[in-house]
């Protein structure tokens, strides 16, 4: 007789310790698809974050490149002090309500000047990669432009005991980045952005129809200061700055390349790697304002009837040999 | 000093190989965030597949377990559940595993026309792209997971699948085709009036409202593919197994994963595994429901407190990470 065990484990009824799903629960809690069991649920906001592990390199971009990737409309490259500064970062998330995750991602100082006249200053994230499920789509809700990667970030040895530091990522078989090195502690200047609580986060979110008939952009704003209900005040990244180390640029070994799949590598023109900075902080991300949007429609002859396969090398896939 | 390289080339834009990069096309060739390199990108429209391998268990579930996942509009049609493997392998979001589970289920629309399709409360894959191209437009409930799937030994009679996520096992079953017929099979087997249906819902990033869309895929190819089914099975590969071959199943709910508990097979009636091809057209919206959140729901959903759902919180750290 064949075995068939089904275990009907409740974890919503066994313990106060999950919530009911969002189908037993009002619609006004309904966050994400889906209902029967959303990929994120409610029990992860406010979305908080303690001990997290920051490690921003900081890299020089050309105008022309930071141009290009800061969509203009509505966004502008900032112009002012240490303009060229771009943060291109690795964080290990230990405790966090998405599950502990990986993350990397490049933040350039931009701004966007709205129909009042006020100037919105932010970091515009152009590329972000993630090793959770949950924390790319609760993200990407926001706007974030997650993928998933592998990822890994490593600080060990040394005389303090995590005097060396490995970083490196890849997807779909290819290298997209490694840096190694020793941090030497000598002064880093950090991109403009740093610890000023009037310039927040920007991100491009797209919202296409199930049609495939228009795509709606919106410029999103996470602004440093907290809301009121957070009772937190100053900025909402909380840094402990026994934890800091730094290394300068000649103490980093660096590989970067663009692949078929992700083109950073290639987009991404870095001038200089200047230094790396580590630190440990806390984290709360609030709710996003929308500062701008405009929607792209496409004509019916558009609706998703291009040749298959013309695109060779995206389409036929390296198959891993070592899985 | 510290070897620093990159390689900025993209050589494949020459030979054909990859779609113009996203930031030299016009905005209505970007059909998803980020807006410099999307998760999936429009070189993938249509959605092609081609020899997939489609292993289907056909299992009986309680009626009421299975309303109680039904979101409205939705009308349950019976209770046999299809409980689905897929092994893709040509397609345009690379090659990769999936899981899901479909039910039968009709919308009475208000022009009196009853749509029929399977619906599906559950789904996993191994990889990113086809998860976002999956969820964004079109509502699937996709979750990442590990997925294995095999057909092995001689003349490929022995089967054996296995997912997980979060180091809990979610299902697993195994056993030995005999080919004989299966009991009972889905109501849409086959059938072109039967197409497929998603529950879609997009929050706003400030989280003030979320849209609920029925999106339904038809099972008619649209009139550029030709006509006939959009799966297209090939007859000679169709396997079959009886409930009694299945040698072992197992299922279960986790914290993070409510499945298990909420759906427990009552019967596990037999497996139906073919080869086919695919092509998934846009998808159109049958239904909409928007739920706007007040401000004295914003404090209920934005700023519960934190932690309360401890299990879902404090996570699991892989022992044997393969990193």
């Amino acid at each position: 007789m064949p075995s068939h065990l089904n275990v009907p484990t409740k974890y919503w009824e066994l313990t106060k310790e999950c919530p009911p799903p969002p189908v037993e629960r009002d619609e006004k809690s309904w966050i994400i698809g889906n209902p029967a069991d959303p990929v994120w649920d409610i029990d992860v906001l406010p979305l908080t974050y303690t001990d997290s592990r920051w490690s921003a390199f900081v890299v020089r971009v050309t105008e022309e490149s930071r141009r290009r990737l800061c969509p203009n409309p509505p966004l502008q490259v900032w112009d002012g002090e240490n303009a060229d500064l771009v943060e291109f970062w690795y964080v290990n998330h230990t405790n966090t309500m998405l599950g502990p995750y990986l993350e990397f991602g490049v933040t350039i100082s931009a701004t966007y000047k709205d129909p009042k006249g006020n100037v919105w200053k932010a970091g515009y994230y152009p590329y972000m990669y993630l090793t959770g499920d949950a924390p790319v789509d609760a993200g990407r809700v926001l706007g974030f432009p997650k993928k998933m990667a592998y990822i890994r970030c490593t600080e060990h040895g040394g005389e303090k005991g995590n005097d060396f530091f490995g970083f490196a990522m890849t997807r779909n078989g290819y290298l997209i980045h490694s840096a190694t090195g020793q941090y030497d502690d000598k002064p880093v200047t950090p991109p403009y952005f740093y610890g000023k609580t009037d310039w927040g986060k920007f991100n491009m979110k797209v919202i296409t129809r199930p049609d495939v008939s228009s795509s709606e952009w919106q410029l999103t704003y996470l602004p440093s200061e907290l809301p009121p209900e957070f009772n937190i005040k100053g900025h909402r990244f909380q840094i402990k700055p026994e934890f800091t180390r730094t290394a300068s640029g000649d103490a980093i070994n660096w590989f970067l390349q663009g692949t078929p799949f992700d083109n950073m590598g290639t987009e991404l023109d870095i001038t200089e790697v200047t230094g790396l900075i580590s630190f440990t902080f806390d984290l709360v991300i609030p709710p996003a304002q929308v500062l701008w949007t405009e929607t792209y429609e496409r004509p019916a002859s558009y609706r998703g009837y291009a040749t298959p396969y013309k695109y060779g090398l995206r389409q036929q896939f390296p198959i891993s040999q070592g899985s | 000093m510290g070897q620093h390289v990159q390689e900025r080339s993209y050589p494949w834009l020459a030979e054909g190989e990859v779609p113009p990069l996203p930031l030299d096309r016009d905005r209505i060739h970007i059909i998803s965030q980020g807006v410099a390199d999307p998760v999936f990108d429009y070189d993938i429209i249509p959605l092609t597949y081609t020899e997939s391998r489609w292993m289907a268990f056909v299992i009986r579930c309680d009626e009421k377990d299975m309303k109680r996942v039904l979101p409205e509009p939705l009308k349950l049609h019976d209770d046999i559940v299809e409980f689905w493997y897929v092994i893709h392998k040509n397609t345009m979001l690379g090659p990769y595993m999936e899981m899901g589970v479909t039910f039968a289920a009709t919308y009475d629309s208000p022009d009196g026309v009853t749509y029929k399709g399977g619906y599906y409360p559950y789904m996993y894959l191994s990889n990113d792209s086809p998860i976002w191209a999956g969820r964004e437009p079109f509502g699937f409930p996709k979750k990442a997971a590990y997925i294995a799937a095999f057909e092995h030994g001689t003349n490929n009679n022995y089967f054996n699948m296995l997912m997980e996520r979060r180091g809990y096992i979610l299902h697993t079953a195994n056993g030995r085709y005999s080919d004989k017929p299966v009991a009972a099979k889905p109501a849409f087997y086959g059938k072109t009036d039967w197409g497929r249906m998603n529950f879609r819902i997009t929050t706003r990033p400030d989280v003030t409202n979320s849209i609920f869309e029925l999106t339904y895929l038809p099972s008619e190819l649209p009139p550029q593919f030709g006509t006939g089914h959009r799966f297209q099975l090939d007859p000679q590969s169709v396997r079959t197994a009886t409930g009694a071959d299945i040698r072992s199943w197992f299922m279960q709910g986790t914290p993070f994963d409510y499945m298990g508990g909420q759906i427990p097979a009552k019967e596990v009636i037999g497996l139906i595994s073919f080869t086919f091809n695919l092509i998934i057209p846009p998808a159109q919206t049958l239904w909409t429901k928007t739920v706007e959140r007040s401000a004295d729901d914003m404090h209920h959903v934005l700023y519960s407190q934190p932690f309360k759902y401890t299990m879902r919180h404090r996570f699991l750290l892989p022992q044997y990470s393969q990193g």
